[in-house]
């Protein structure tokens, strides 16, 4: 048996992910440290780790993100290497930096990558340099022959928006040459009155838009490879709550544009690690343009380990330690469909408010292409401090149509009592036609599903 | 006499300095205490990490005199809660981080069992990446138990010291 990349490891995180790394150190025979706060001494990562240390009180902001109490954890308990999971402190370049200060392996890029991705102008600008689109925009424009001429090129519809602006304000969509010249005085005024600048530049509107990822996977050798695409369209608010592989929308040629698109801007920049190139696909056009680079490991990444039968998470911390990928891009194969839900603590009838408390009773799902990624149990408390994700279902099968059958079986047999969750939610968006026939877009659960669902309510 | 500054002044310190504009460096005497912070500007970091900039050590402790821990073995699973004697009062850590009983290697540590203390004296060190926090009694009495041994690692919320308040 080949040598544990590490002997010891902390994980800085909580919840279901903690206890995913927890999981793939025991895979491969490294002893696992949770940190952990004063809310979650008696999680199930603290129970499952080789040990668990209370690095602060419940906030977060006293806790999950103090960088230097988690560096003091790790070296105070003979840790060799820092897995930041997701969130929290996962994409902070400083963290990352202060772990090399440390000794310690961080296991995620180089400081100097998190920070070139973590800054919207600087990754746009690497991937225009690779030859990657971003949505396409005008610079600044001073008068509407301007506009169309843009408008005309790239096609509409588009979006004015404001130069110093963020937060919708002074946006308005314009779909015809015509309306350029109200919709600019218009935008103008109320970007001079929001920002004090009435300065405008144009972009492409998307209006179908789909959300579908690149999971890549680099190593210290030079190696990079693709895992595939996640297709992560249902959304709310830019919150993912289903995802699923392959993406239903794009063929093996749009997939191949994508990930050597994903692969190239990986190259670029020397990536090692695991992360995630998302894309904006429009549905009407097919064209596809960059959105960002994520550079950790993503919550949805069961989808793609159910597809290729590949341990993320693992191959994550043995590529930290300097091993090469454990196999190449000729060895991926995606078989089947997988679906992710996620089952958050929330009230989906009162705006999806989140509703932590104690949970009565669990009781998940097992069985043939079923795999639950959870920190809960019958008595766990779902503390307020935190998000409200409970668990991942996800699911596999030989299509999407037996994918989509065993998600509704599952959540049929999901038994949670003690707090509401968004499982009735997924029934539903499940059963919907839309989602059948992969006609949902990144604004439809708003746009579509809920108003629907409102007015069947009320009627 | 100036007072020694607590791990939450200087946190409130940074704070202030933090949230301050157009200021790039600035050193804060007090009593033997030093504060010395350099703040990234326009993007580029002029040297010293920003936050929590590591103050040269509080009076306590000099800055390159502290020990360093010694290298933790594989300790299972750590039990927080002590036995804590009846009619004694726990000093618990504040934060994570090195327990330290004296204010240097090879000097003589803060307190011993049977020692007597007052509420405003230092007990101990806590050290989180060099920076070191005076721990105090917090109440008047007899050190009766030690709990938390030199130079390890300590959690949050953990028992360091026992003491027996002092009658009436």
């Amino acid at each position: 048996m080949a040598a544990a990349p590490f002997k010891r490891i902390l994980i800085a995180n909580r919840g279901e992910i903690a206890v995913r790394v927890v999981r793939a150190c025991q895979t491969l025979g490294i002893e696992s440290v949770v940190a952990v706060s004063a809310a979650d001494r008696d999680s199930l990562a603290a129970k499952m780790a080789t040990r668990a240390i209370c690095i602060g009180p419940e906030a977060a902001s006293q806790s999950y993100l103090r960088p230097e109490l988690l560096v003091t954890a790790a070296t105070g308990t003979g840790c060799e290497a820092v897995h930041p999971g997701y969130g929290f402190l996962s994409e902070r370049a400083q963290f990352s930096r202060m772990c090399a200060e440390a000794g310690l392996t961080f296991i995620g890029p180089v400081p100097e990558a998190i920070e070139v991705m973590g800054d919207k102008i600087s990754a746009v600008k690497l991937a225009e340099e690779v030859g990657v689109p971003r949505v396409p925009g005008s610079g600044r424009v001073s008068n509407a022959e301007s506009a169309r001429e843009f408008a005309r090129k790239h096609g509409y519809p588009v979006l004015i928006k404001a130069s110093a602006g963020g937060g919708g304000r002074g946006m308005r969509v314009v779909r015809r040459d015509d309306e350029f010249i109200s919709q600019l005085a218009a935008a103008a005024a109320e970007a001079q009155a929001a920002f004090g600048d009435p300065s405008l530049y144009v972009e492409k509107f998307v209006e179908r838009a789909r959300h579908i990822e690149i999971q890549i996977l680099g190593d210290k050798h030079g190696n990079v490879v693709h895992l595939g695409e996640r297709d992560c369209s249902t959304q709310r608010r830019h919150q993912k709550l289903i995802e699923e592989a392959p993406s239903p929308v794009i063929d093996a040629s749009l997939r191949r544009e994508l990930a050597d698109a994903a692969v190239r801007l990986a190259r670029h920049v020397n990536y090692v690690g695991a992360g995630t190139v998302e894309f904006v696909f429009d549905d009407d056009t097919r064209r596809w343009y960059f959105l960002e680079m994520n550079t950790r490991i993503q919550v949805e990444h069961p989808v793609t380990e159910m597809v290729t039968g590949r341990d993320l998470v693992v191959e994550q911390i043995r590529v930290a330690a300097g091993a090469p990928i454990s196999f190449t891009q000729e060895q991926i194969a995606l078989t089947g469909h997988a679906i992710e839900c996620r089952i958050n603590a929330e009230d989906a009838g009162a705006n999806f408010a989140p509703r932590p408390g104690r949970i009565q009773t669990w009781s998940a799902p097992a069985g043939e292409g079923v795999r639950i990624d959870t920190h809960c149990f019958s008595g766990y408390l779902v503390p307020p401090y935190y998000d409200s994700l409970l668990a991942k279902i996800i699911v596999h099968g030989r299509d999407r149509r037996e994918a989509v059958d065993r998600m509704q079986d599952a959540l049929k047999r999901l038994q949670i009592s003690g707090v509401p969750t968004t499982a009735p939610f997924h029934q539903q968006v499940l059963a919907h036609r839309d989602f059948t026939a992969a006609a949902v877009t990144t604004r439809w659960v708003e746009e579509t599903f809920l108003p629907s669902v409102c007015q069947a309510g009320a009627a | 006499m100036s007072t020694d500054l607590t791990h939450s002044d200087v946190e409130s310190i940074l704070k202030i300095i933090d949230a301050a504009e157009n200021l790039n460096e600035i050193e804060i005497v007090h009593g033997s205490f030093r504060l010395h912070v350099v703040r990234e500007y326009n993007g580029h970091s002029l040297g010293a990490p920003r936050t929590p900039t590591a103050p040269h050590a509080p009076p306590q402790a000099n800055s390159n005199s502290a020990p360093s821990p010694e290298k933790a073995t594989a300790a299972p699973a750590a039990k927080v809660s002590a036995e804590v004697p009846p009619g004694t009062v726990a000093i618990r850590a504040p934060m994570l981080g090195i327990f330290y009983r004296a204010p240097a290697p090879g000097e003589k540590p803060f307190v011993e069992v049977g020692q007597r203390v007052k509420a405003d004296d230092t007990v101990c060190l806590i050290e989180v990446m060099k920076l070191f926090n005076s721990i105090r009694a917090g109440v008047d009495g007899e050190v009766v138990k030690i709990f938390a041994e030199n130079s390890a690692l300590v959690e949050f919320d953990q028992v360091l010291i026992c003491v027996k308040p002092s009658e009436g």
